[in-house]
């Protein structure tokens, strides 16, 4: 039997790999998609609609099986075998890095915080505002079509807002403020701080063929009418109705094959099910299995014409990581909500309001630290009254107390970018190896001093806003969530014209290897304020609809 | 508009299939334990708990501490909510948990007898009150008891999971969400939006 041959192999079904498999099954190029792990069926695996006392460990997860070393949405009770923990990695001296990987189809668009900010001029031409690292090989310009068609395809909830660091864009209509939300908008209007509706991709109104959100707020379990973008939801469902798709799930890859003149042939991969190894082979080859993934992936296709790992001549594989540093930054109650009746203020799960940068936005240099960050106020009655470690003591005055806090919390979680530095990268480990027998990746990373100076800047300004609101502020945040936390790695492949310093030209394209191509947040040369998912679903049509371009003009 | 009606019936119908209730073998309050008053749940003859880690001293102990920590009062407390049941499911799997609530038992049981010569459960209700109090209350702590006060904490945390995670204890908040809202909930208060002049609040 001859072998088989697709036009394009795509590893990974997340946001870059969704829409670089939807783009080019729809222009008619037969594509194979790898998964690493397993289908979800949204009515049996998403069961964000039970309450806690409807499953068997509350929705806490059964003690003996939850991983203690990932933060709690990682295998609850309301997703299971949904994330990854056989595949490992390990960490260099000193590094602290939590990987949660979503290895279902979908990957993590399935539980996303939804939050759709576009960068901006801003953010692609930071370089020369600040004189620190390098310009995008882009402009505003050129990407925002592909952003205002992103926008029309996941259906964005906002507002137009003039921000100078947030173009705006096409958007459904905003979440509605919450009871905190106004009375914290005046406590910023006094502390000189924008809050303003979020953008999130969650449908305020029916959206080109999806239902409207229910406002059950429970989205991080996952969506089970699809009410929000995943691309098991959006994308893929298209791409398979074109004929096109062939996807294999559990399939791990393991690296890229090179043909004879080191050009990408296939790739090799692990079935999981059965433990076989396995090969694929495509005229083109997409990556898109997520920044620190896709790494590994590269670093590990060594061959006698790529040494160092393929596409890595520049050396610049793995390197550049970048990161969001996540913490709450301050957190407390406000007192004119104490006693009062629940409202249902835990509709969206989170990101209904934000306060989008306002730090450097006249001159680079206002503030002691470069460039800037973003933070998501969040409060009122979630599903788990966490605030009980502020109330002491035990029996009636205290569960009086518990009730009439509820709808009375509000914290802050800021969202602010690492700068690229030489000491945050990605190598493979020289000693360990996954069950599978493939060489892990081993991280090292370390916040550096502009995010710490950020991070303590948001101390101080949402302290300030609480107070200006009247609220009482119980606790300023010791330190931030570790790295890795925020899912937002960034920069391990980046892009830019010169082909010693970066891995991919503006396209996603490898300059080492024409049919090789990069779909996810590992192209971005750094992470801005902004959360990834929206650009990267923007670069990953750009770079799609390049290859096409490609397959027609014969290139591949 | 013409199509959201049969979207909206779409999505009901999706939530209805995913919402099945599972039982679990072992628990007798769990499923039953959902009335909004203490007398309608009173009511129910539950079949007798049999724990699966706890001995049936200690379950007693652990039931009693829980019933003080989130007592039932015009209110159902822990004990409606069953949460002695999910602190022994939840010790049943978790070794760390096992060894510091069997310890920190040991040490209470051992505290009252070195202060009134019985048992815990033996001491009058004030006197039990008596004794946690400085275990709970950073004013009234003693030293020489920081043990004590470490297991008062898991204990009352694992009680506040459990209570607040039944449906005695979302009911007891009125907790609002996993509804189905046609629009988004906004702020009934929009001519007052720093909510100066709200009712007055439950005492």
């Amino acid at each position: 039997m001859a072998k088989q041959i697709y036009d394009v192999v795509v590893i990974g079904t997340g946001a870059g790999g969704g829409m670089a498999i939807k783009t080019l099954c729809e222009a008619g190029l037969k594509v194979c998609a790898l998964n690493s792990g397993r289908q979800l069926n949204p009515g049996e695996d998403f069961r964000n609609h039970r309450m806690p006392w409807e499953m068997k460990y509350r929705g806490f997860g059964d003690p003996k099986t939850h991983p203690p070393s990932q933060p709690g949405f990682v295998d609850t009770e309301y997703v299971t075998g949904a994330w990854e923990l056989e595949v490992t990695y390990t960490t260099a001296p000193g590094t602290k890095w939590m990987w949660p990987r979503c290895s279902a189809v979908g990957g993590k668009t399935n539980f996303w915080g939804r939050s759709s900010a576009r960068f901006g001029e801003i953010d692609f031409r930071a370089a020369s505002l600040d004189g620190y690292d390098m310009d995008w090989p882009v402009t505003y310009d050129e990407v925002s079509p592909y952003y205002t068609r992103v926008e029309k395809m996941i259906g964005v909830a906002s507002t137009v807002q003039n921000r100078p660091s947030n173009p705006d864009g096409s958007y459904l209509p905003p979440f509605n403020f919450r009871c905190f939300d106004m009375i914290l908008q005046k406590g910023a209007e006094k502390a000189g701080v924008p809050y303003l509706p979020d953008r999130i991709a969650q449908l305020t109104v029916a959206h080109e063929g999806h239902p409207a959100c229910h406002f059950c707020g429970d989205c991080t379990s996952g969506c089970e009418v699809g009410a929000f973008f995943s691309t098991p939801w959006f994308l893929l469902p298209k791409a398979k109705a074109t004929g096109n798709l062939e996807l294999r799930t559990n399939a791990l890859a393991r690296s890229i094959l090179v043909d004879e003149n080191g050009q990408a042939a296939g790739v090799a991969y692990v079935d999981r099910s059965t433990r076989h190894e396995r090969e694929v082979y495509g005229r083109a080859i997409v990556v898109a299995a997520s920044c620190v993934e896709t790494a590994r992936i590269l670093l590990n296709s060594k061959s006698r014409h790529w040494p160092t790992g393929i596409a890595n001549s520049s050396a610049q594989v793995g390197r550049n990581l970048c990161d969001h540093l996540y913490g709450t930054s301050a957190s407390g109650y406000l007192p004119q909500l104490v006693g009062q009746p629940s409202f249902p203020d835990n509709v969206g799960d989170n990101s209904i309001s934000w306060m989008p940068r306002w730090q450097n936005l006249k001159d680079p240099h206002e503030e002691k630290f470069i460039r800037g960050y973003s933070v998501y106020p969040d409060g009122g009655c979630f599903e788990f009254p966490s605030y009980h470690d502020q109330i002491e003591g035990f029996g009636s005055s205290f569960k009086k107390e518990m009730k009439r806090k509820y709808p009375s919390t509000v914290s802050f979680t800021v969202q602010a970018p690492t700068l690229r530095s030489d000491s945050n990268y990605v190598e493979i480990d020289p000693q360990v190896k996954d069950s599978h027998g493939i060489p892990v990746p081993r991280i090292h990373f370390q916040w550096g001093e502009n995010e710490l100076k950020m991070w303590e800047h948001s101390q101080q300004v949402c302290a300030e806003v609480l107070r200006s609101a009247g609220g009482v502020l119980e606790d300023a945040g010791d330190e931030p969530e570790i790295p890795g936390y925020s899912l937002h790695e960034t920069g391990t492949c980046r892009m830019g014209n010169d082909p010693k310093k970066f891995v991919t030209n503006r396209f996603g394209q490898t300059h080492d290897v024409a049919n090789l191509y990069i779909c996810d947040a590992s192209v971005f040369l750094n992470c801005t304020d902004k959360s990834t998912t929206l650009s990267i679903l923007a670069f990953a049509l750009h770079t799609s609809e390049y290859i096409t371009q490609q397959f027609r003009q014969g290139e591949h | 508009m013409a199509g959201q009606g049969v979207q909206r019936r779409e999505v009901l119908r999706m939530l209805a299939m995913a919402g099945g209730v599972a039982t679990f073998p072992g628990f007798s309050k769990w499923s039953i334990a959902c009335g909004h008053t203490g007398r309608a749940v009173t009511r129910i003859k539950p079949a007798t708990y049999q724990p699966i880690f706890f001995t049936a001293p200690e379950y007693a102990l652990v039931e009693q501490l829980t019933d003080i920590i989130i007592p039932t009062d015009d209110t159902p407390g822990a004990r409606e909510a069953g949460v002695s049941e999910f602190i022994d499911v939840m010790a049943s799997r978790d070794p760390d948990l096992r060894r510091n609530l069997r310890s920190g038992l040991m040490w209470l049981n051992s505290h009252s007898e070195s202060l009134h010569s019985k048992q815990f459960l033996r001491l009058s209700p004030d006197q039990q009150i008596a004794l946690l109090e400085p275990l709970a209350y950073e004013k009234k702590s003693r030293a020489g008891e920081e043990d004590g006060r470490k297991f008062f904490d898991r204990i009352r945390e694992y009680t506040i999971m459990g209570f607040y995670t039944s449906k005695v204890g979302l009911t007891e908040l009125d907790f609002p969400g996993l509804k189905f809202y046609s629009s988004s909930p906004s702020c009934p208060h929009q001519d007052d939006p720093e909510h100066l002049h709200l009712p007055p609040p439950q005492s």
